[in-house]
């Protein structure tokens, strides 16, 4: 339990820091309204904007997330903050868990603005599909964090910084993506839970994979 | 002066290897060309299919090369099972673009287009960003120790999502050929053709286990110049400032 309280300290710490300066939670919801704008923009208007939902909202659930987590270990490396992290006797693995849930928390909120926003832009109806839709999303947005908070302590360090991490991130996400939007897609459409059970399951199955493999790896990352 | 004779074996291995493999590589386009029987329905096209099949298996298996490696280097932190792991990933690239290359000119006469989003096609070109996505990672640090951390930890990653992956894609219909050779209940291709298939195969993996075992000779003795000129500088530093005492 040691390993749950620590990753609760880091996660406050990060979502404290955010509130008082809610740099990168404005900087995803303005980007994620500008995502629906341009897609609003570029799309035909006879285009069913019903059927092609569930890719929207994904490329911006994405692009949004992609963002915040280009921001996720900012703080530390300023200044070589991340040394003082390192020296607390705070283990690897609660270090990147918490993280992690920081950037749940955050990627979570602005999910919610997006689904909104869709639901305004497009007039799409989705409260008979809301826990369904809250459910699927969920799990698919943990499997992205858990890579995208892998890789962005990885970009941080490197050269190019943020512009590495849509490089990395976008091939290896593609299952996240590919069942994430399929899921969200029927849902909006409103088909039974039984057509989106398999994409569910997969999903569970890659957050929990990553979950363990990235919580494992990141030790490598900071290793000085 | 670097010390060649410690290469001395892999350099043995190389030549004969690649002895081995220019020789089965004549044999295989020997069959390729004069042995196995024009396909019936796609006709000569169907020949591309015994260079882009041994190149996807290799592929893949320079991707299962660099994933183990990466793994070994990360918790060993054997600067050899590095250089394994980037000459394995430098050949992947070259292979999974062979894929690339030959699965197009193939579709365009069976298919009617140049890209079709089949599942082993898209799965080839993912693996091909991940290969690109490698080689960033790893130039990127001012550090080259950090890049090579960085660099295996993206080839394990890589190694554990590339089955996720191929399981989304195979959600997609399926418009690519059916396996024809290894199937439970044997091939149903003929026996001239499973023979140059085979012979290809065997040609491709002794190239490939070559070219890999030079390029690992020459990235361990870059390796060792890096070492040495680092030397060099750091002694020329400490001489100038005994000067300058």
């Amino acid at each position: 339990m040691e390993f749950v309280r620590q990753s609760l300290v880091i996660a406050t710490k990060d979502l404290t820091i955010e509130l008082r300066s809610k740099e990168r939670l404005l900087s995803m919801l303005t980007f994620a309204v500008l995502v629906a704008v341009v897609f609003t923009f570029s799309l035909d208007p006879t285009v069913q904007s019903r059927g092609i939902a569930g890719a929207m909202i994904w490329v911006t659930i994405l692009f949004a997330g992609m963002l915040g987590l280009g921001r996720s270990f900012s703080l530390e490396r300023e200044q070589d903050a991340m040394v003082g992290v390192l020296l607390t006797p705070v283990g690897r693995g609660a270090l990147f868990f918490g993280k992690f849930l920081a950037n749940l928390a955050l990627l979570s909120g602005a999910t919610l603005v997006v689904y909104l926003i869709y639901a305004l832009f497009f007039q799409l109806s989705m409260f008979s599909a809301a826990p369904g839709l809250a459910g699927v999303t969920l799990l698919a947005i943990v499997g992205f964090l858990a890579l995208g908070t892998l890789f962005s302590a990885i970009a941080a360090s490197t050269r190019l910084g943020d512009t590495l991490l849509p490089i990395v991130l976008l091939p290896l996400l593609i299952p996240v993506v590919f069942f994430g939007a399929t899921a969200v897609q029927r849902l909006l459409l409103g088909r039974p839970f039984e057509e989106i059970a398999g994409s569910v399951r997969m999903l569970a199955a890659f957050d929990l994979l990553f979950l363990f493999v990235c919580t494992t790896l990141f030790g490598k990352v900071v290793e000085e | 002066m670097i010390d060649t004779s410690s290469y001395r074996g892999t350099r043995i291995w190389a030549g004969s290897l690649s002895i081995l493999a220019a020789a089965s590589l004549i044999w295989a386009f020997y069959l390729i060309f004069f042995y196995a029987p024009t396909e019936a329905t796609m006709g000569v096209v169907q020949r591309i299919f015994y260079v882009h099949v041994p190149s996807a298996w290799v592929a893949f298996l320079a991707f299962g090369i660099v994933a183990l490696s990466s793994l070994g280097y990360l918790w060993l932190k054997d600067d050899r099972l590095d250089a394994i792991a980037l000459s394995a990933a430098e050949l992947g690239v070259i292979f999974t673009s062979g894929v690339l290359i030959t699965g197009p000119l193939w579709g365009k006469l069976a298919w009617g287009a140049w890209w079709v989003w089949e599942p082993r096609l898209t799965l080839t070109l993912l693996l091909w960003l991940i290969y690109i996505a490698y080689f960033m990672i790893r130039n990127a640090t001012d550090n080259p120790e950090t890049g090579k951390r960085f660099a295996a930890i993206l080839g394990i990653v890589g190694a554990v999502d590339i089955p996720l992956i191929h399981v989304s894609v195979q959600w997609f219909r399926s418009q690519h050929p059916q396996a024809v050779v290894l199937r439970p209940e044997g091939p149903t291709a003929d026996p001239e053709i499973v023979q140059t298939l085979l012979v290809s195969l065997l040609a491709f993996t002794l190239a490939f286990f070559a070219l890999l075992l030079y390029r690992y000779g020459l990235e361990r003795m870059r390796g060792q110049l890096e070492a040495l000129r680092y030397n060099a500088i750091s002694s020329q530093t400490t001489s100038a400032e005994g000067a300058l005492r």
